[in-house]
């Protein structure tokens, strides 16, 4: 026990030492490895993102809003109603009246009182509201709805849907993806190659210690664990490095788009954390193997 | 020209020839991977106790040998045992255990520049016997016995080289070795400063450990008359219980 905690100070202070004794290479190689985890990080966060927002739309998406004129009669409105009801491809219909839609406008962030009171009255119109079954009906069934007489024709849009902006999100993803995981790889491979040649330097610091440690009889991996530890902590600092920015771009963008925008992203705090303790396990996974690589060549024990 | 060519080597004094030999040789050579072969077919038994010195001209072999008893370098044939231990079969996993059994000191004295003295020392036991109780006495009465118990808590750079060959002597002393290897410890060291650093290998042999020293320093070899190996492009062209650095009646030049 006291043996092993010896062992464990022994590697960590040398360790240390190999990071500040090389401090401009170690440095450089945080520093590199950490614009590699923003990368990482990033291009992770980002699709998360983008594909909450499609999730977002396409529970949108699947539903018609047909705006009415104000003159109908209930009974006029029910008998549409049933008609979409009966449709197959329908899902589901409900009605939204006047007053309701001044409620749902409210609730996403719209100042609509100071309107109706200069106005008197309610402009919103009321809406019956399809859901549809397939996507792919939706503008087929869109202009239908549109010719119906009842319609409001007054003002801008007769009916609203949003099927344009999801097969583009889809793209977006797939590239982001694809992009991510290729970027990922190759940025992987020069993150270990970075490793090894810091550790490379670090072993010729350290050779005639290396030297003195070898015949004096230290065993293989007590010459070699504070090179992996220096890995390991070269690694986390790259981690925590480019997670810090990562996060603060992602709380930045956010506000921006959700002020200047309205896309109503929320701010995924779990999904945030989660990322960043990737990233560091991460870091340290690739700073402790790119040692051991670089140990295998440099060190020869 | 070869000596091993005109003469066959001679045979040390044995002291106990019922006694396990600590060292042994058994048609031993060892060729480089560039082709040289640095030792050729060499036998040899050193007993525990014995104080020998490894003669022979520059590039006759001598820090081979040592490298071999060390593994350091592996045999290309031949069989060497360790206290009873063939290390030329023996695993990379067990090295550390062999080389525990050695102290072995260079020409140059491979200090750590950035550590005084003691942690010098200190850093042979830090690296094989990671906290090991009463470390401190350990590393001061080493000291003492290389006669720089005064010399703790200063840095390489402000030592003599006499001094800072003792530091090494400590250093490879300090977990009491079986066996003493000095390759030409005295080579960057003038004459007195030496013969300082041989006294204290005698002492340090006196105490019971063998001592085994390669060099090519004659006064020293000679004063002292004891067992003298003589190495020859890589092959023992004499050993002599209480030799000379030449054999008797050769030429000087
Ligand atoms: N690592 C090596 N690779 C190839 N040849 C070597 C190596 N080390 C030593 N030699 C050669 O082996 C011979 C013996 O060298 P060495 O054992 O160092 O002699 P000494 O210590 O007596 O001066 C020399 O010819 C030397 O050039
Ligand atoms: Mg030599």
């Amino acid at each position: 026990m006291r043996g092993l905690l010896a062992s464990v100070r022994f590697a960590l202070v040398a360790a240390g030492q190999n990071f500040t004794r090389n401090l401009a290479v170690s440095m450089a190689g945080v520093f590199t490895m950490g614009l590699i985890m923003l990368l990482v990080g990033g291009t992770i966060l980002l699709t998360h993102t983008v594909d909450a927002i499609l999730n977002q739309q396409e529970a949108q998406a699947d539903e018609i809003h047909i705006y009415l004129q104000d003159s109908l009669s209930m009974r006029t409105i029910a008998d549409y109603e049933q008609r979409f009801a009966h449709d197959a491809r329908v899902n589901g219909v409900s009605f939204t009246t006047k007053d309701q839609a001044v409620i749902l406008a409210q609730q996403r962030g719209l100042q609509l009182q100071s309107a109706i009171n200069t106005l008197g009255s309610n402009p919103l119109p009321a809406s019956i509201d399809l859901h549809v079954r397939n996507l792919n009906d939706l503008t087929q069934l869109n202009s239908v709805a549109k010719s119906l007489p009842i319609v409001d024709t007054s003002s801008g849009s007769a009916t609203d849907y949003s099927p344009h902006v999801i097969p583009v999100l889809k793209t977006v993803i797939t590239w982001t993806v694809w992009v991510g995981t290729i970027l990922s790889i190759v940025l992987g491979v020069i993150s270990l190659v970075i490793i090894m040649n810091t550790i490379r330097t670090a072993v010729y610091i350290r050779r005639t210690e290396i030297e003195i440690m070898k015949l004096v009889g230290a065993g293989d991996w007590f010459v070699r664990w504070p090179f992996i530890l220096e890995g390991v902590f070269g690694g986390v600092l790259a981690a925590a490095f480019g997670a810090t920015i990562v996060a603060l771009a992602y709380r930045f963008v956010l506000d921006q788009a959700n002020t200047q925008a309205f896309l109503g992203v929320s701010f995924d705090g779990p999904f945030l954390t989660a990322l960043v303790v990737l990233l560091v396990v991460f870091g340290a996974a690739l700073g402790g193997f790119g040692s051991f690589l670089g140990i295998r060549r440099f060190l020869h024990v | 020209m070869s000596l091993a060519a005109v003469m066959p080597p001679e045979v040390g004094q044995r002291p106990d020839p019922g006694q396990r030999p600590v060292i042994s040789f058994h048609g031993v050579s060892k060729t480089y991977a560039n082709g040289t072969e640095a030792i050729r077919d060499v036998d040899l038994a050193i007993y525990q106790g014995d104080f020998c010195f490894v003669v022979g001209a520059s590039g006759s072999g001598k820090t081979t040998l040592v490298r071999l008893l060390i593994r350091e370098e592996a045999a290309s044939s031949g069989r060497i045992f360790i206290d009873g231990h063939e290390t030329t079969r023996m695993s990379r996993r067990r090295l550390p255990k062999l080389r525990r059994k050695f102290g072995i000191v260079f020409q140059d004295y491979k200090l750590l520049p950035k550590l005084t003295v003691a942690q010098n020392v200190a850093f042979a036991l830090q690296v094989t016997r990671p906290g090991q109780r009463h470390m401190k006495e350990k590393v001061e009465e080493t000291l003492w016995i290389v006669g720089l118990e005064d010399k703790l808590t200063k840095f390489p750079d402000e030592l003599s080289g006499g001094e800072q060959q003792r530091v090494a002597i400590a250093r490879a002393l300090v977990h009491r070795p079986r066996i003493f290897l000095a390759d030409e410890p005295t080579g960057n060291l003038d004459p007195d400063t030496s013969w300082g650093i041989v006294q204290l290998l005698l002492q340090i042999n006196h105490r019971g450990t063998t001592v085994l020293m390669a060099t090519h320093n004659r006064e020293i070899v000679d004063l002292c008359r004891r067992r003298v190996i003589a190495i020859d492009s890589g092959r023992v062209v004499r050993d002599e219980a209480e030799g000379g650095y030449l054999r008797e009646g050769e030429a000087t030049i």
